[in-house]
């Protein structure tokens, strides 16, 4: 158990690796969704922004799960 | 607390307001303190006295071969020590056994009223217990970080990913300081809660509704109200399962959050 231990950091848990994804997803959607939708504010656009930035907030946060637990 | 069934039939459906509690201290009653001495306070303070005497008694006389208590108190802090802090974190989990223990026992055993009859809730179905929780675990979690690598390395450390082209930090570097350092308390305390909150509210509903069905009228529906109860008995066993994996859920995710804030690379 404790002692087969690689050096290097054990791998993720799975049930941690799945609260993490779901973080990710939701904060990129949260993040660029919420900008896009002030920019829609700030120039009166009719949720232009808000569509462009909830699925590239999506698409970043899907990137960042690859890079992250997939390394 | 179940008195008097044709009077808690008048309060099917259950709602939010099942799960506020009036003042034990009745002259406090509507005042600004009203909440603050109410049954769920009152068990809180009950689950804090029954650990702390608890591990008080089964580590006053520990013995080379321990009795039932001392094996039961020993295990309790041992899976916690070795399956989740040493397991998780490395060989300097260790240090931070005792808070995973006592957050681990505390969460526990404040979830487990909400099957125990005639307390039949857990205080951790009101969002502020878990949150004050959750508060702890973060302020650990930054504290840990900012003392390792400093506040601009351990703001790097957590927000910046390494290997990916420069010019698309800007687009992840806020996804992950959301979620690395102001979801994490929030999504933990509200996992708590609302498993919680929905154990507590599906027991009401099985319950009550047996009793609403059975003062109903036909005779019909009779059979119908027994099965309902059943079905709560059911779902009291399932909560005794869901009540366990989140104690040990908030615990582990605890230990994770400490983990990579401690860890020298991603």
């Amino acid at each position: 158990m404790a002692d087969d231990q690689p050096p290097k950091r054990p791998q993720q848990q799975g049930a941690d690796a799945g609260w993490a994804a779901l973080g990710y997803l939701l904060s990129g959607m949260i993040v660029w969704g919420g900008a896009g939708w002030l920019i829609d504010k700030w120039l009166g656009l009719p949720n232009v922004g808000l569509l462009i930035g909830l699925i590239g907030g999506g698409a970043a946060g899907v990137y960042l799960i690859i890079k992250r637990l997939d390394g | 607390m179940i008195t008097q069934p044709g009077f808690l039939a008048s309060e099917f459906p259950p709602g939010v307001e099942s799960f506020d509690y009036k003042s034990l201290i009745p002259s406090l009653d509507g005042t600004t303190w009203g909440p603050a001495f109410t049954k769920l306070t009152l068990l809180v303070w009950l689950a804090v006295a029954i650990v702390i005497i608890f591990f008080l008694v089964t580590y006053r006389n520990p013995t080379l071969v321990p009795n039932k208590k001392q094996w039961l108190a020993e295990s309790v802090y041992g899976v916690v020590r070795n399956n989740i802090a040493t397991d998780i974190i490395g060989p300097q989990g260790v240090r931070f056994a005792p808070y995973l223990a006592t957050i681990f026992v505390f969460v526990f055993v404040t979830n487990l009223w909400s099957i125990v009859p005639f307390a039949q809730i857990s205080p951790n179905s009101h969002l502020a217990f878990p949150a004050v929780l959750a508060v702890l675990t973060w302020l650990l979690y930054i504290g840990l970080g900012v003392k390792k690598h400093g506040f601009l390395g351990y703001l790097k450390h957590s927000t910046v990913q390494p290997g990916v082209p420069w010019w698309v930090h800007p687009i992840l570097v806020p996804i992950e300081f959301i979620s690395n350092l102001i979801l994490r308390p929030i999504t933990l305390s509200v996992r708590l809660f609302a498993n919680m909150f929905a154990g507590h509210m599906i027991l009401l509903v099985f319950t009550l509704g047996g009793v609403a069905l059975w003062n109903s009228g036909p005779l019909l529906l009779k059979p119908a109200a027994l099965g309902s109860w059943a079905f709560a008995i059911v779902m009291t066993l399932f909560e005794l399962f869901i009540l366990s994996l989140q104690a040990y859920v908030f615990t582990l995710l605890s230990a994770t959050y400490f983990q990579s804030s401690i860890s020298e690379e991603h």
